[in-house]
């Protein structure tokens, strides 16, 4: 039987982390479904319009709420999760503050529809912080289970409203957020409409593997690693109980962002730098820099031994035993990278250049002398340099009148195609070679919403995609500069991500001109022909700025005659 | 082992096996090369795991015996030296070879030749014969439309397929692709399809120089090897797993405009754009235009370059239907245009953003289809 909503006692309230708790519409998201789970719905419905400024709707086929305690839900601190300090050390529930309903109701309207299974009527609430509370009270008949309605947030709130981003941001994050919960959850079947289009649809089978099909890729998903089992977890010496689960990506699948890596600790969805570190240790080696893994993992351990109340959105939580669970979170990944994919392709990560001016450069041994490159201002032009060959498969060697330059391939590669590609854009419109045939590609339900707003942007630089059915789109053309390499799915597909990673509005055509000459570009490590790197240098010297990459970063490094001079004692 | 050679036949046979010599690897025994005594022959052997090239060499043989040899040193040895005898002496159980030719002599440290990998070997009971030129000139026509990245494995390869009396080549990158067709002189039993790398047959060419005598075709019975059987050579390369695209659907089967031209008239026209084509993606425009009463129709080739100008080249063309307009990669049409040993040859176009089609005329036995550029006109 599911305990009474009841007003915790003051002691307790007042030791729960306080703060905002809807700080935009996916928190909202987040807190109804929260209690839809909480109630123990199977089926979870999510809808949003206008990225959830106009309307969020979660229905659940949950317990529902008793009549007489309809009102009592939306008073601070009011939970049936809870009734003691006691319980607050060990958290079953995902709610627990009594905070989420009260929070949304002074800052929307909302509309409340709830039946439990043996009532015979629902209850229908209706309430708005502008009349100061509630406006509709009745009786009303209704399918067992609740459903609340969130309109007009941050309404009369305008220094929220202020902060909120464009709908797609919003439905971004909400997605990305649903996501979750269905790969927390899959044997819960959830839902989520976006002004009427059907975003996601997961089966509720219980099935991991097929959750992540749902909402990322069918093909990563089938790739994905299972999580080996810890050997010792049989006879159960782990330390602290922790057991690890879930899925991760094989060294040959990557992402240019983290958010496709997901921690869920006893079903909640949290985020976490050490867990982020513990898996992303596992690959090191495995992954260029850069690069990183797709993981769902999937943490269980006793509930004592984390502690929820800590943040206000409980988006974070405490490990009693940090290092354990570091530890069995690291060991996870490696055992199955281990066993899975035995044959590590060795990808040494470059260290970190060290910040200061420009590169230092240090010749011979011992007494190394440190020089200075002299890297002048970005806009003068270059001489015409002379290949000598390359170095490491990454670095040109050329001499110029003044001295030798040593040329960074890739980001001077960089620099040309994004050269090529502003030219392009500024005159006759970015050349575009058709395929042969059109190429098929499955997006993920976050690079279906940039897919449709930018959609314009790309085809400007050279894609042309079109709507298949469902979340495939049929590519029919690429940016010409690209077609002579490359694996067109990806770099799109890298591309939409790393936009989606992009927090700032900001030029958006340059943003796209930047990652695509980035994601095209020939990479360290690439054998280059002689006839290759003088043509590479050509370009080089006919762009504005051929002495930074278009992120910033040195395209070459110069070593003056007197510089040599001095290095060699000549002077 | 003990054996006696001429200096200019191991040279030229560690040339050829020297090709399957994995270049840096680091699985020291594949960039040797094994010798060995094959019935009074000196037999040399290299792989690269990928391919695998045996060559034979005739020798005087005094005493059998095997041993694996750093290729590059060898070959590099063998090279600098006069054009006279070579022997080689190899004492039982030892590891290290001695040369002497003339009043040269050296000794290499060699490996054992047991752990060289073996080298495959095929069950030659259903070879299939190949005439060598035929079998040169397709490999040419359709090699350089193969895919070079790797997105698609399959793609890098060239689709091989025997029925009948008829052997069918293709290859594909995603903007192009190539039909080349080969009768037979005999026909096959049953129908075959293999995917064979680009790479191998690519090797192959090189290894078919001027060969005149039929060359041999063999797949193994597990369809993971071709076997290729030359004169004094054999080649094994691996198969290509999974599936080929279904590339005849991609052939358009009608056209709007049809225009004949001199396949050198088109090359140096195409050429002269070029240059000009350089700057940007490598855009080159084709314009068609019909002939009337009195004038001949023509087909105008052009480039330009965003700062530098542009140029215009202009050949004669009988046109077949309306005029056309298109826009190719220099390099894609200039690739197949090298590759057409005609006269003439037909472009044939339907819309300025569907696939063009080019034929050699007066030849049923090739075919290329490239994807345009989508351009502003
Ligand atoms: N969908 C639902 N189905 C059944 N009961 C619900 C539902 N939503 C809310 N409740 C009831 O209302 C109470 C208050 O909900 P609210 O979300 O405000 O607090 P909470 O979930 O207890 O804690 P938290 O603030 O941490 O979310 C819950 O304890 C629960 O009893
Ligand atoms: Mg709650």
């Amino acid at each position: 039987m599911r305990p009474p909503i009841r007003v915790l006692p003051q002691e307790v309230a007042s030791q729960i982390a306080a703060g905002e708790v809807v700080e935009r519409p996916a928190s909202v998201v987040k807190e109804l479904v929260e209690n839809a789970l909480d109630a123990g719905a199977t089926q979870v419905s999510v809808e949003v319009v206008e990225g959830g400024r106009r309307l969020i709707r979660v229905a659940d086929d949950g317990c529902g709420i008793p009549e007489d305690e309809v009102e009592l839900a939306f008073q601070r601190h009011a939970t049936s999760k809870i009734a003691d300090t006691f319980d607050l050390e060990a958290i079953g529930t995902l709610g627990f503050r009594g905070e989420a309903l009260p929070s949304i109701a002074a800052v929307a309207q909302v509309t409340m529809v709830t039946r439990t299974q043996d009532a015979a009527t629902g209850t229908y609430l209706r309430l708005a912080p502008a009349s100061g509370g509630k406006v509709a009270r009745e009786r009303r008949a209704c399918s067992s289970g609740t459903s609340v309605a969130v309109s007009d947030l941050f309404h009369h709130v305008p220094a929220r409203l202020k902060f909120l981003r464009s709908p797609t941001t919003e439905n971004g994050h909400i997605a990305h957020l649903v996501t979750q919960f269905v790969f927390a959850y899959p044997q819960v079947r959830f839902t989520l409409k976006v002004d009427g289009r059907t975003l996601i649809q997961s089966s509720g089978s219980g099935d991991l593997r097929e959750a992540v099909a749902a909402a990322y890729q069918w093909e990563v998903a089938q790739s994905l690693l299972a999580i080996e089992k810890d050997p010792r977890q049989e006879d159960s010496r782990l330390p602290s109980g922790v057991v690890v689960s879930g899925l991760v990506s094989p060294p040959a699948l990557s992402r240019g962002g983290r958010s496709y890596m997901s921690f869920f600790v006893n079903g909640r969805w949290v985020q976490s730098r050490m867990l982020s570190y513990a898996l992303e240790e596992a690959y090191q080696g495995f992954l260029l820099s850069g690069k990183h893994p797709i993981a769902i993992l999937l943490i269980g351990l006793p509930h004592r031994e984390v502690d929820v109340n800590v943040h206000p959105t409980k988006a974070e939580v405490r490990f009693v035993h940090e290092r354990e669970v570091f530890g069995a979170v690291n060991g996870a990944a490696r055992r199955t990278l281990a066993i899975l994919a035995p044959v590590p392709q060795m990808t040494r990560v470059a260290a970190p250049v060290p910040s200061g001016e420009g590169l230092p450069l240090a010749l011979g041994s011992g007494e190394g002398v440190l020089v200075s490159p002299v890297i002048s201002p970005p806009s003068s032009s270059l001489p015409v340099l002379r290949v000598l060959g390359q170095v490491a498969n990454t670095y040109i060697i050329a001499e110029g009148p003044q001295g030798m330059y040593l040329i960074d391939q890739h980001t001077a590669h960089e620099r040309v195609l994004y050269h090529k590609l502003r030219t392009q854009l500024a005159g006759r419109g970015v050349e575009r070679q058709g395929l042969l045939e059109p190429l098929t590609v499955e997006v993920t339900s976050r690079q279906e919403e940039l897919l449709q707003v930018h959609g314009e942007l790309l085809f400007q630089y050279g894609f042309e995609v079109d709507h298949f059915g469902g979340r495939n789109y049929l590519v029919r053309s690429v940016p010409a500069l690209l077609s002579v390499k490359g694996d067109t799915a990806q770099v799109l597909q890298r591309f939409l991500d790393e936009l989606a990673d992009e927090k700032e509005p900001g030029d958006w055509a340059q943003k796209v001109a930047i990652s695509l000459a980035c994601h095209t570009a020939v990479r360290a490590g690439d054998t280059l022909t002689l006839s290759e790197m003088r043509a590479l240098v050509q370009d080089l010297e006919a762009t504005d700025q051929p002495r930074t990459c278009p992120h910033g970063r040195p395209t070459m490094i110069y070593l003056s005659q007197s510089q040599l001079e001095r290095e060699f004692g000549r002077r | 082992m003990r054996v006696s050679c001429l200096q200019e036949n191991l040279s030229k046979g560690l040339g050829v096996v020297g090709r399957a010599v994995a270049g840096k690897t680091t699985l020291p025994m594949i960039n040797n090369v094994l010798l060995s005594i094959d019935q009074s022959r000196l037999k040399l052997s290299a792989t690269n795991l990928e391919i695998a090239i045996t060559c034979w060499i005739g020798a005087k043989v005094e005493e059998e015996g095997a041993i694996a040899i750093p290729a590059r040193l060898l070959s590099e040895f063998v090279n600098s030296l006069p054009n006279e005898r070579i022997d080689m002496n190899l004492s039982p159980r030892q590891r290290v070879l001695g040369l002497r030719c003339a009043r040269f002599e050296a000794r290499i440290n060699g490996m054992d030749a047991e752990d060289f990998p073996p080298i495959p070997m095929i069950d030659e009971a259903s070879i299939i014969s190949l005439d060598p030129v035929g079998l040169r000139s397709a490999i040419t026509q359709v090699v350089f439309a193969a895919a070079t990245d790797d997105t698609r494995p399959v793609l890098t390869g060239v689709h091989f397929r025997l029925e009948g009396n008829q052997a069918t080549l293709a290859t594909a990158d995603g903007f192009r692709l190539a039909i080349r067709k080969l009768s037979l002189a005999t026909p096959v039993a049953e129908k075959m399809e293999v995917i064979i790398p680009a790479r191998s047959l690519s090797e192959l060419n090189r290894l078919l120089g001027d060969e005149t005598e039929p060359v041999q075709l063999a797949i193994s019975a597990a369809k993971n090897q071709v076997l290729f059987r030359l004169k004094n050579v054999v080649m094994v390369s691996q198969l290509i797993q999974g599936t080929f695209p279904n590339y005849n659907q991609l052939v358009p089967q009608s056209y709007q405009s049809r225009a004949v031209v001199t396949v050198s008239d088109f090359q140096r026209a195409s050429r002269t754009a070029s240059i000009f084509a350089r700057d940007g993606s490598g855009i080159i425009r084709i314009q068609v235009t019909p002939g009337g009463e009195l004038s001949p129709g023509r087909m105008a080739i052009s480039a330009r370059a965003e700062e530098y100008g542009d140029n215009t080249g202009e050949i004669d063309a009988t046109v077949d239907g309306e005029g056309a307009k298109i826009a190719f990669n220099s390099t894609y049409l200039m690739d197949v245009l090298g590759v057409i040993d005609e006269e003439e040859v037909a472009l044939e176009t339907t819309s300025p953003s569907s696939p063009g089609v080019l034929r050699p005329v007066g030849s049923e036995s090739y075919l290329h289809v490239v994807m345009p550029m989508f351009v502003q006109w």
